[in-house]
């Protein structure tokens, strides 16, 4: 796999303490749709950092900005104000081009509900990421059967997503945002298609994952009863960063 | 690649069905346009046959051997014109006829003058007559050693087929050629009345040094009742053969439109259908053209499959014969057509492809993708 912006020398080994610098930093960030009377801002001020080895659970409710806040840090939107740099990397001002090769490079995805490509299998759904880059073959099929087996897929990575539970889908979306060795990992809604057990399964298992290779991540959610795996919890409300969490 | 050939495995009935449409439609345009040929060949086959370069009409006949007629004085106008180098006369007429003692049947007579303007420019089989009563004949009506006997007055004499000469035929009738004393033996035997036996066209060659088409000017301009054309026009302007083609033609240009509506309909509704997964992998950093390059892959490798089956089918059924029309493999036919269907449909494919490029990846987060 080509290296991301923030690799570290050693992914399985974690640095706590922050010899690192911050997988996320968000300086004044506004995002704004709409212009004049129409102005609509979904994030408005937003200050936010997210440690090297962090896990943030974002919570807050519908409308609040959560999502919009992970599109801009997951290089999806960018900002109409503020400062947003990840890895190290200020990516605010990057063009469409330029977000596309980050987003390849950088980030880790898990979506809410949209999270495989329907006609490949759960190993090529990991496999694909090595793919739509510089391409690196057998070390890509290493990275890939170790994470599926790290997730306990090994049995089921020739199937394709139509035959795989809820719970299965959701760990190969983690193994396919794992695969390109990202410095933050984004989770919007992880467990809002899954079961109160499973969903808390998958979310210690992200958290398990997360932590043994020491890359930071956010948890959108609004399901309070899984943020006490994360770090620290901080709260959006309108657009603002109500409580940063400690 | 991987894509392109992952989902194409995952989904073989649906690419397959594509790929047998496209054989289908490239199928049945090979038909047409062997059928097209078959046909007009069939009607004006002995023209281009013949080897006058260029044949002189009288303005009358309205460019048909049949209702053509060129007077003693023309024939002299023409002969003596600038650039003629070689000048016989042509002579058509049709006879109910009895080949090797079979069924009365219809056959044209091509009667020539000089071999090297009106006889048959090619043979497949046999030899150029020698002597009286030797003929040539259409392939496929004749064959080798046939003796052809006018219906009504078995006492005029027999014609003896020493050779066969491909695509000759005219008027869709058996056609034979013959020599200019032979022809006028038969036209006197079938009409013993007719006081002469005029001429319904004379071929023309050019001198050293004139073109073909700088004669026909000139004829045109020496001989004002006469119509000169070069073999080429003669065949392609018989009245009856450009509404033929033009009908051809239109059906041509719609079965040409299937193709490329049918690959881009098929791509843009697969496109739509995969939307989700393509908003998911343009989220997670796959840049456009790389999902159009798989895009495009897929179309050209079900159109080259297409194609390839298409021609595959028709290679067996072109060696038929339907009636009277032989069908006919034409290499060149198959790759003009191969060339401009993939073309089409690769540009047709086009619009998917924008629709993939207008993807915006942000879409992935709100569970949409309907592009």
């Amino acid at each position: 796999m080509p290296a991301s912006p923030c690799s570290r020398e050693q992914p399985g080994e974690p640095e706590p303490g922050g010899a690192r610098g911050p997988a996320l930093q968000m300086r004044g960030v506004r995002k704004v749709y709409g212009s004049g009377t129409n102005e609509v801002a979904a994030l408005d001020g937003v200050d936010l950092t997210v440690g090297p080895t962090e896990i943030l659970a974002l919570v807050g409710p519908s409308g609040s900005g959560k999502t919009t806040l992970c599109s801009i840090a997951g290089g999806l939107l960018t900002p109409t104000s503020g400062t947003v740099v990840v890895g190290g990397s200020d990516i605010s001002r990057y063009n469409s081009r330029q977000l596309t090769d980050f987003r390849r490079n950088a980030v880790g995805f898990v979506f809410q509900t949209v999270n495989l490509v329907s006609f490949l299998t759960a190993r090529e759904n990991l496999l694909v990421v090595d793919e739509i880059g510089p391409r690196t073959g057998r070390r890509a099929r290493q990275r890939a059967d170790q994470l599926l087996e790290e997730l306990g897929l090994t049995g089921r990575a020739g199937n394709l997503p139509s035959a795989l539970s809820g719970g299965e889908r959701q760990r190969v979306a983690i193994g396919r945002a794992l695969m390109n060795d990202p410095c933050l990992v984004l989770f919007d809604e992880p467990t809002s298609a899954l079961d109160t057990h499973l969903g808390e399964q998958v979310v210690a298992l992200i958290r398990q994952e997360m932590k043994a290779r020491g890359t930071a991540a956010i948890i959108v959610t609004h399901d309070l009863r899984i943020t006490h795996h994360a770090d620290r919890v901080a709260t959006i409300v309108d657009g603002r960063i109500a409580d940063a969490g400690t | 690649m991987f894509l392109a050939l992952r989902e194409m495995r995952r989904a073989k009935a649906r690419f397959s069905m594509l790929v047998v449409a496209i054989a289908l439609l490239l199928f049945l345009i090979l038909v047409q346009q062997s059928l097209r040929d078959g046909l007009i060949g069939a009607f004006t086959g002995a023209i281009d046959r013949q080897s006058a370069p260029v044949l002189v009409y009288s303005v009358d006949g309205q460019r048909t051997l049949q209702a053509s007629v060129i007077s003693p004085r023309l024939r002299r106008t023409i002969e003596s014109a600038g650039g003629v180098g070689q000048a016989g006369m042509i002579g058509l007429s049709t006879f109910t006829a009895r080949i090797s003692g079979g069924a009365r049947t219809s056959v044209a007579l091509f009667g020539y003058q000089i071999a090297s303007v009106g006889g048959p420019d090619r043979l497949v089989a046999g030899r150029m007559p020698k002597s009286p009563g030797e003929a040539v004949g259409s392939g496929g009506a004749f064959s080798l050693g046939d003796t052809v006997r006018l219906s009504a007055t078995p006492r005029a004499p027999a014609l003896r087929v020493v050779g066969i000469a491909p695509d000759a035929e005219i008027q869709v009738l058996p056609t034979l050629f013959v020599s200019w004393p032979d022809y006028g033996a038969w036209v006197r035997a079938a009409n013993p009345d007719a006081s002469a036996v005029p001429p319904s066209a004379i071929g023309v060659s050019p001198s050293p040094g004139t073109s073909a088409q700088a004669l026909v000017a000139r004829i045109d301009a020496a001989a004002p009742e006469a119509e000169a054309l070069t073999r080429a026009d003669a065949a392609r302007r018989t009245p009856g053969v450009e509404a033929v083609s033009a009908s051809f033609s239109v059906i041509f240009l719609l079965f040409a439109s299937v193709v490329p509506l049918v690959a881009g309909l098929f791509f843009m509704i697969v496109t739509l259908q995969k939307a989700r997964s393509l908003t998911l992998l343009r989220a997670i950093g796959a840049p456009g053209t790389t999902l159009v390059r798989s895009l495009l892959l897929q179309v050209v490798i079900v159109l080259c499959a297409g194609i390839a089956l298409g021609t595959l089918i028709w290679l067996p059924v072109s060696q038929a014969t339907i009636g009277q029309l032989s069908l006919g493999f034409d290499a060149g036919a198959v790759l003009l057509w191969g060339a401009l269907l993939l073309s089409l449909g690769v540009a047709s494919a086009l619009v998917a492809a924008r629709r993939v490029l207008a993807i915006d990846p942000v879409e992935a987060t709100t569970g949409g993708g309907s592009l």
